[in-house]
């Protein structure tokens, strides 16, 4: 992997929340402030817990967005009882942040331009690396369950969109209908690409798809992976991805942290079959 | 924070365990902080790092030969703590000698080692090769043999149940362990804890660290069936605090025998409860995952 000379430090902050506000029907942007100036690589991620009554045994793992002195950006759905509590919350409400943690996705390379895919709560990293380093070549496609999950406003206009279901969409915005993977294939194939590098976060089937896309052409392909969590940090081992081992048959394969030697692996070397 | 009156001991002080001084009494527990080279950049307001004030790590369990783990889930939530089933994922003991063990003296980690293994024997020629490639080591004081590790499908469960088992373990890793603190971790889910104590104190053991996980189990009520592929798991987190100082207590007045006190500990008035009760040191687990930075924030707590 292209690896970047420095990672940013973590570090383990107090913070409190300043934006917890939809930005469609499933996604929830949430800006927090923390007690010391941060930095992160696209890929990375944080840890979340609330404090007070409602703090839970295990922080969350929350993909960053963006990050700006001592404000961090997030985008989350809410998908059990940790977000589901902290979607009600206000801003001013306390929380622990743990951050930035695991490996990057790659950093870009000159002369490979960069094929993005990124399917619902998957756009924050993908995102991320459209902001810090995109350059005219490269191409981002976005996937969500219908118009109303997209949240247009930030998403850049060169993006490409695509729905499960049709619906209504903003004035000059466009959604088609069908798999991301799908309508990457369709924009790309027969434009005369040099070879490309594949960055992708979403949910299984579409890292998967993103991994045989760029199989296909001979490209590299990055996934960012997700995995239940207890510490984020490398220390209890609770979250690990079956990987190949180098030189060995397919059954012989390793456990990986997600959270340290992830979130982001290259495609090929995941042990797909071996994912619940 | 306020401390109480019969607080008198600064945990950061030297304190000595059976044939060797230790840098304090806050520990991180096994399993719970990696083998003791994670997390040496992360920092915090007012820390540096998340060893400052460190009596010891105890390293995550390494057993003779490498071990995958169990399959995902590993870990599942609980309102109290949580259940794991990791299965002691560990690099192998040929490989912790080589890379790990030398990297933790080199930064100067106080380090505790922990061992399992499937035979008492085995203990005994683990310990000989680490007394070999270690002698000389100063930030390496002692072994935790973990006799209750309850997830492992090689029922690491009963071994420690019985204490002629038990009495057998310790005095193979005694033999061949001269100069350093010999601890045994010992599983709560007995009904006569003092004698495993006993026996193990009897053996040779300087201390008992008590308890490790409780037995337990949580239901999907979607599926109807277990969260955790294996079944049960290992119970920790705050809800094993009252289960803790019960143990503890038990040994402290039925046994006399040295304890580490672990379980639950989530804060330093909790530490404090097993110091009342007797406990040389403390040991933080779960809580050092949701926040690398617990043990050494209760360190400094307790300081004073």
């Amino acid at each position: 992997m292209n690896r970047f000379e420095t990672i940013p430090k973590t570090r383990r902050c107090q913070a409190f929340i300043t934006i917890n506000e939809p930005v469609s029907s499933g996604l929830i942007r949430l800006e927090i402030e923390v007690d010391q100036e941060m930095d992160f690589l696209p890929g990375q991620f944080a840890m979340l817990n609330l404090m007070g009554p409602r703090k839970r045994t295990f922080g969350r793992p929350f993909s960053i967005l963006a990050c700006s002195g001592n404000r961090v950006e997030f985008l989350y759905r809410v998908v059990g009882g940790g977000t589901g509590d902290l979607a009600g919350l206000k801003p001013g409400h306390p929380l622990t942040m743990l951050g930035p943690l695991g490996t990057p996705f790659p950093a870009p390379v000159p002369g490979q331009p960069a094929v993005l895919l990124a399917g619902g709560v998957g756009l924050p990293p993908v995102l991320a690396w459209w902001h810090r380093f995109s350059r005219t070549d490269d191409r981002a496609f976005f996937g969500a369950r219908d118009p109303g999950d997209l949240p247009w406003d930030l998403l850049p206009v060169s993006w490409d969109a695509s729905v499960d279901a049709q619906g209504e969409t903003p004035v000059g915005r466009v959604a088609w209908q069908g798999l991301v993977t799908e309508l990457a294939e369709r924009e790309l194939t027969g434009m005369d690409l040099p070879p490309s590098m594949v960055l992708a976060c979403g949910p299984i089937p579409l890292l998967e798809a993103a991994g045989r896309f760029a199989e296909g052409r001979g490209w590299d392909c990055f996934v960012s992976m997700e995995e239940h969590m207890g510490c984020g940090y490398g220390a209890c081992k609770g979250c690990v991805i079956p990987i190949r081992s180098d030189g060995q048959p397919e059954a012989e394969g390793r456990n990986a942290t997600c959270c340290q030697e992830g979130p982001i692996f290259r495609a090929e070397e995941i042990l797909w079959k071996q994912i619940r | 924070m306020n401390l109480p009156d019969w607080w008198k001991i600064d945990p950061c002080e030297p304190f000595v365990l059976g044939p060797r001084e230790f840098p304090g009494r806050i520990w991180t527990a096994s399993g719970c902080f990696a083998y003791g080279l994670t997390g040496h950049e992360i920092s915090s307001r007012g820390f540096t790092s998340p060893y400052e004030g460190l009596g010891a790590v105890v390293s995550k369990t390494v057993t003779p030969m490498a071990r995958t783990g169990n399959p995902m889930p590993r870990l599942c939530e609980l309102p109290t703590g949580a259940l794991n089933s990791i299965g002691l994922e560990n690099v192998g003991f040929d490989e912790f000698l080589a890379s790990v063990l030398p990297e933790l003296e080199r930064r100067g980690v106080p380090t505790v080692v922990s061992l399992a293994a499937t035979r008492p024997d085995e203990f005994g020629v683990m310990v000989a090769a680490l007394q070999m490639a270690g002698a000389d080591y100063e930030h390496w004081h002692g072994v935790e043999i973990n006799l209750s590790c309850p997830n492992v499908a090689e029922g690491g469960h009963d071994f420690g149940r019985d204490p002629e088992t038990v009495a057998r373990c310790v005095a193979a890793a005694r033999k061949a362990l001269p100069d350093r603190a010999l601890l045994a971790k010992l599983t709560p889910n007995v009904a006569d804890i003092a004698s495993l104590a006993k026996a193990a104190a009897e053996s040779g053991a300087d201390a008992v660290s008590v308890i490790n996980t409780v037995v337990g189990l949580e239901v999907d009520l979607t599926s109807g069936r277990p969260v955790l592929p294996r079944r049960y798991g290992g119970y920790s987190g705050p809800g094993v605090l009252p289960i803790a100082l019960a143990k503890v207590d038990e040994i402290v007045q039925k046994a006399g025998v040295p304890v580490v006190g672990v379980g639950g500990i989530g804060g330093a008035q909790d530490a404090l409860k097993f110091f009342a009760l007797g406990a040389e040191a403390v040991q933080v687990g779960t809580a050092q995952m949701e926040d690398p930075f617990a043990a050494a924030r209760i360190a400094a707590d307790l300081s004073g």
